[in-house]
């Protein structure tokens, strides 16, 4: 089977130059006999090599902390031969997209199913899984389907079972996706003992994200050097990023690492002059514009240039919007979804969303911005999980890349554009936690 | 790279604020707005060892740890380990 | 057997002819572990409320609380030594761990060993705390809220001393200090749990009540002894030889 090489664009959805569409097909959702049409017949390799290959690529993981994903499969794989004669691993697929900003993973399991399936069988059989989980938000037919051509064909060993989360920011967070699935609530828990040691039914317990399950489907076909061929020496292969605010034409791209912004922004149709650029998502920081235009987008370029890669999500402002407003409605819906298990952060994250609120919509006066400023220092890092953290990098990176704004609002109260309809989405909440 | 020694943290969810760990180890033990501990990073001193101990011993929830290094694993929340000297360099 | 008649006998003699000395330990260690428990209860619940003033920091509390306890210990274990070695009436040393196995007031004198097994069990797994998990140590814990009322009555069913005024007037008020914090603490829990303390309320009264009533009507009113179960054999030798002091 030969390799995915150039495709042409898609009439009407422009993608970058020189791009290799791998995960995502272009002539639009995958069924299994489409999926072994282009990329051939699952090859079961023997465990190690799979370690070793995923650990040559340098794929990183795709659902926002970028930890190298040989290393993680090498981490249960050891841990399972300590824990040897006993109950085998557990391996967790992370489809469950709590990100609001994002719609990568969802995008990804409509439209290539197979390869997440792929991945799933392929790296539970290098670490040993006697259990497989497919953590989604919403159980699609689509899925639905998939697995049961697969169940036809009886090509899954151990077959994915699928698990639905519940709502909520956090619930999708690895430990507490294992509290789940362990019987106890979706909430973050303590770490050490980190998931890899001891998780799911305390086992060892892989957690990897659907778009890393598919690459290591990919790798697991065309080698590691097929996967280094794309992306940079740091950043290899392609990550599904999605791009939303003032762009012409917003959705899931499939973008080689790397990449300038500009062109990638460009590609999706750059609308006006925007101010500023959303990147990481909900975690993650503003970065101005056209400042970062020149930033290549991967993990390690994003983070140089003082933003983030995190789920891939760039999200450019509009210039009818006002970024403050946007981050107080982000910090507000944080809060509300913080779990509740950690007093500095159910008492700290409520106080910095006010405060930002004050920024955005009222007129702040000095020891307002002291305090929010304060306030962010004094909440990372002390939480069992990285809401806090997360909420302390978007409010700091708010109030340095509106710094004008913030003196502005300061002067003469919240600008017009305040008031203006939100860009970033909030959902409502059946899924509040804590209070 | 980090130095060696035992390392004091928190379980955040298992600490209930009662404060006594602030009250016997203020070298490096202050208080937040809210009463929580903010623990002073680094390894803690060896004349220290004992009054942290003390004050591992002391919370209500088992809630402050001391750690052997940076990168030990705890058992996890309920049990506290005790500190081990660290190892002379090779 | 003969009442003591006062100074000299060989020490042998003396403890197997008359239980007065060991008799009088029993009840003065008896009283003092009840006051010693309930000073540690209080300490307990003002460290559950998280008392503490400028000059009374919560870990003197916790101190405190720690060392009272171990003390209580010890005079609970002087007290069932004592009520083990005195001849005068035969309590074999499982009647202070199994309760109701006994023949002397078994009920009165189970009711301590239950105690007395409650204290066991919560020093032991205080001093182990570090080495289990914090549930299963609060869940050990909490018996001590058991612990207590049962050694109170204990000490009233049993007790040779009840009718005394001056005793009656210190188990009330050893009563009142453990009521009443007991009823703080749940007013201060009740914004998190208004069942539980609801419920918690209501027992505490109905437990005094009910206790006041019992009292009046049973270890006040005559013929207790008969009716704890003293035994007749026992009686009768009271009878025959009372020793100075107090009746039985």
């Amino acid at each position: 089977m030969s390799a995915p090489g150039l495709t042409a664009a898609e009439p009407g959805r422009p993608r970058p130059d020189g791009q290799v569409l791998r995960l995502l097909p272009a002539e639009g959702p995958h069924d299994l006999r489409a999926h072994l049409h282009r990329h051939g017949a699952l090859p079961l390799r023997e465990a190690g090599r799979l370690i070793e290959a995923v650990e040559q690529s340098g794929l990183t993981g795709r659902g926002g902390a970028a930890f190298p994903a040989g290393r993680k499969l090498r981490a249960v794989a050891e841990a399972a031969a300590r824990a040897s004669g006993r109950a085998g691993t557990v391996l967790v697929a992370n489809g469950s997209e709590s990100e609001p900003a994002s719609s990568k993973d969802s995008v990804l399991l409509a439209n290539a199913p197979h390869l997440v399936l792929d991945g799933i069988a392929l790296a539970g059989a290098a670490v040993g899984a006697a259990t497989s989980y497919l953590c989604v938000a919403e159980y699609r037919p689509e899925l639905a389907r998939a697995i049961a051509e697969r169940a036809q064909a009886g090509l899954d060993a151990v077959p994915a079972q699928v698990s639905v989360t519940a709502p909520g920011y956090v619930s999708g967070q690895e430990t507490a996706l294992i509290s789940a699935l362990n019987g106890g609530l979706p909430l973050p828990t303590l770490v050490p003992p980190l998931p890899a040691q001891r998780g799911a039914h305390r086992r060892p317990t892989l957690v990897l994200n659907v778009e890393t399950l598919a690459h290591i489907a990919l790798i697991a076909r065309y080698g590691p050097a097929w996967f280094r061929q794309a992306g940079t020496a740091q950043a290899p292969g392609t990550a599904l990023v999605t791009i939303g605010g003032a762009v012409r034409a917003p959705g899931v791209y499939e973008i080689p690492l790397g990449v300038r912004l500009g062109e990638l922004l460009a590609h999706a149709g750059l609308a006006g002059q925007p101010e500023a650029v959303l990147t990481g998502g909900y975690f993650g920081s503003w970065l101005p514009l056209p400042a970062a235009l020149h930033a290549p987008v991967s993990a390690p370029g994003l983070r140089e240039a003082g933003g983030a890669l995190g789920p891939g999500v760039l999200a450019v402002l509009p210039g009818q919007c006002c970024g403050l407003a946007e981050t107080a409605r982000v910090l507000g819906y944080l809060a509300r979804q913080a779990a509740g298990q950690c007093g500095p952060c159910s008492n700290g994250t409520p106080a910095l969303a006010e405060a930002m609120n004050w920024i955005a919509f009222g007129r702040p006066r000095d020891d307002m911005i002291g305090w929010a400023r304060q306030l962010t220092w004094l909440i990372t890092g002390r939480g069992a999980c990285h809401l806090p953290d997360g909420a302390a990098v978007l409010a700091a990176s708010a109030l340095e890349v509106f710094g004008e704004d913030v003196r502005a609002h300061a002067r003469g109260g919240p600008c017009a554009r305040a008031s203006a309809s939100p860009m970033l989405p909030i959902p409502t909440e059946p899924g509040s936690q804590g209070r | 790279m980090s130095e060696g020694g035992p390392r004091l943290r928190v379980n955040p969810i298992a600490c209930q604020a009662h404060g006594l760990c602030i009250e016997l180890l203020p070298e490096l033990i202050t208080a937040d707005p809210w009463g929580y501990p903010i623990i002073a990073p680094g390894p803690v001193p060896d004349q220290l060892i004992p009054l942290a101990r003390r004050a591992v011993a002391a919370c209500p929830t088992l809630a402050l740890l001391l750690a052997a290094g940076p990168d030990q694993a705890d058992a996890g929340s309920g049990t506290a380990r005790s500190a081990r000297r660290p190892r002379a360099a090779r | 057997m003969s009442p003591l008649t006062g100074g000299g006998g060989h020490y042998a003699a003396f403890v197997q002819t008359s239980s007065t000395p060991l008799w009088y330990a029993t009840r003065a260690t008896g009283l003092v572990a009840l006051v010693l428990l309930t000073i540690s209860m209080a300490l307990g619940l003002l460290s559950s409320v998280r008392y503490q003033r400028p000059g009374w920091p919560r870990f003197v509390t916790q101190g405190l609380h720690r060392n009272v306890s171990l003390v209580a210990l010890a005079f609970t274990v002087a007290h069932v030594l004592t009520t083990v070695l005195d001849s005068f009436v035969s309590i074999p040393v499982q009647d202070a761990v199994i309760p109701f196995v006994g023949s002397y007031r078994p009920f009165w004198v189970g009711l301590g060993a239950i105690a007395f097994d409650l204290m066991l069990a919560l020093t032991i797994t205080s001093l182990l705390r570090t080495r289990m998990t914090f549930g299963v140590w609060q869940a050990v814990h909490w018996t001590a809220y058991a612990c207590w009322p049962v050694a109170v009555v204990h000490g009233l069913g049993t007790g040779t001393d009840t009718p005394v005024r001056w005793v009656l007037a210190l188990t009330a008020a050893c009563v009142a200090v453990v009521a009443g914090l007991t009823l703080w603490r749940l007013l201060r829990g009740w914004h998190a749990h208004p069942l539980a303390c609801t419920a918690g309320t209501a027992a505490i009264i109905v437990a005094l009540i009910a206790g006041t009533a019992w009292l009046t009507t049973g270890p006040l009113s005559p013929g207790w002894s008969h009716r704890a179960g003293t035994g007749s054999l026992v009686l009768a030798r009271t009878r025959a030889a009372p020793p100075p002091g107090a009746s039985r």
